[in-house]
């Protein structure tokens, strides 16, 4: 499997934002700021179980369901 | 409308105090912030504070250093005063015990209570929030993520100061000064806001990979697989004995797009770098260079001008690693002056907040 964290990213950006730019700009920051650089996975990105374990745990501090 | 920045310079907290209200008796203060030189007795300065301004929200911090419009101060302390007609609504909450809890939840139910509203349904263009946090108590990440997490409202804002004595930090709310403690602060201005963030560097395109790091202290044990200290100096094409004289001037910075969040270096232990603020295994850094602060701030504020037409006030939170090297390059006064024309404060901090915890930057919240 790959392209999980990809998605899971995306569906943060995109339930947090609601459509909003700022806010989803806002939202990636922090992503990187956590150390999760959306930018740097693709749908082509392993699906590391560390690292979604982090999304995961991101997500959820968000209030964000994936 | 009245948003009006002033300062003292008297000796006791009490004549520094009264001296700011006689200075701001033309204006019914909804609500004042200001920032104090650590060479204050905390506890009397903050009540002296609110003594003074008994009918305002009175939140506050101690310093490296103050800014207030024209002027770089030392052991002053300086003030900025906001009517009702400024400000809607004015929230307080005191966060305490930062280094070892993260009580942000119940500082913003309060606030929840007192708006009505879910902090994450706030309106990010109605409400904008400031951070005043103990500036020694590293606890400055946590408390910014569980920010971020809850609400997408902007905080912005600085780690207190103690003079570079590195002792003792205060915040202050209400009238108490407080450490290991931050002061959060909710704001409805009824004027348009802006956050501005400068940080005067240059990417000099290399990048350091953070392999091997201690988040909770700071310290980064290895950049690429080699001793950090070791893989800076390399970075920077120098002995690694002369390289952290460059920590000043070659920071380095997480990079968001083109956009620094500065992380810069305090130390070497050892092998090891201790920094100003935390980095994560994994974390790419690039090294940056530092440019003409003086003339960066120059730039920010006149497109600022042009963008909003008038600025009414403007209150900085300025690193003092920046406040350091303008005294190292005798451009105090120039800095100054770059708020001259504007109702200005502002404060050496330990650290910088915006969505984060940073280094080496003004974080500076404008009202139109």
């Amino acid at each position: 499997m790959a392209g999980q964290i990809k998605r899971f990213l995306d569906q943060i950006v995109e339930q947090r934002s609601q459509g909003d730019n700022t806010i989803a700009s806002t939202t990636r920051t922090k992503l990187i700021l956590r150390g999760i650089n959306p930018r740097n996975y693709t749908n082509d990105s392993a699906d590391d179980p560390e690292t979604i374990a982090e999304v995961r745990k991101i997500a959820q501090e968000l209030g964000v369901t994936i | 409308m009245t948003i009006k920045a002033v300062y003292s310079t008297e000796i006791t907290p009490e004549e520094s105090a009264a001296d700011l209200s006689s200075k701001l008796s033309d204006i019914t203060a909804k609500f004042i912030i200001f920032f104090a030189s650590s060479k204050f007795d905390s506890g009397a300065l903050a009540s002296a504070m609110q003594k003074q301004f008994d009918s305002a929200s009175v939140v506050g911090c101690t310093t490296a250093g103050e800014i207030v419009s024209g002027k770089m101060l030392k052991d002053s302390v300086v003030a900025m005063a906001f009517d009702s007609q400024a400000l809607e609504e004015v929230n307080i909450g005191v966060v305490e015990n930062v280094k070892t809890e993260n009580r942000v939840p119940e500082v913003f139910a309060d606030f929840e209570r007192k708006t009505g509203q879910k902090m994450i349904d706030l309106n990010i263009k109605k409400y904008v929030g400031i951070i005043l946090v103990d500036g020694l108590s590293l606890a400055e990440e946590k408390l910014m993520d569980k920010i971020g997490a809850l609400t997408d409202i902007t905080f912005i804002g600085g780690s207190a100061g103690d003079d570079l004595k590195y002792k003792t930090t205060y915040v202050f709310a209400g009238g108490r000064a407080y450490t290991n403690a931050a002061v959060l602060v909710l704001l409805k201005p009824r004027v348009e806001f802006d956050v501005v963030k400068t940080q005067s560097f240059c990417d000099k395109n290399k990048v350091l990979e953070a392999t091997r790091v201690n988040e909770a202290e700071r310290i980064v044990y290895e950049f690429d697989g080699l001793p950090a200290s070791e893989a800076y100096a390399n970075a920077l094409e120098v002995p690694v004995e002369e390289a952290d004289s460059k920590f000043m001037s070659h920071p380095l910075g997480l990079m968001v797009g083109e956009e620094p969040y500065v992380r810069s270096p305090q130390q070497f232990q050892g092998s090891d770098m201790l920094f100003y603020c935390n980095i994560k295994e994994g974390m790419e850094l690039n090294l940056l260079e530092s440019m003409d602060i003086v003339q960066d701030m120059r730039e920010v504020m006149k497109a600022k001008k042009i963008e909003h037409g008038k600025i009414s006030g403007l209150i900085n939170f300025h690193c003092i690693l920046r406040t350091l090297e303008l005294e190292q390059r005798s451009q105090t006064e120039d800095y100054g002056k770059v708020f001259e024309d504007v109702p200005t404060i502002g404060f050496s901090t330990y650290g910088e907040e915006y969505l984060g915890h940073i280094n080496q930057t003004s974080t500076m919240l404008l009202f139109k």
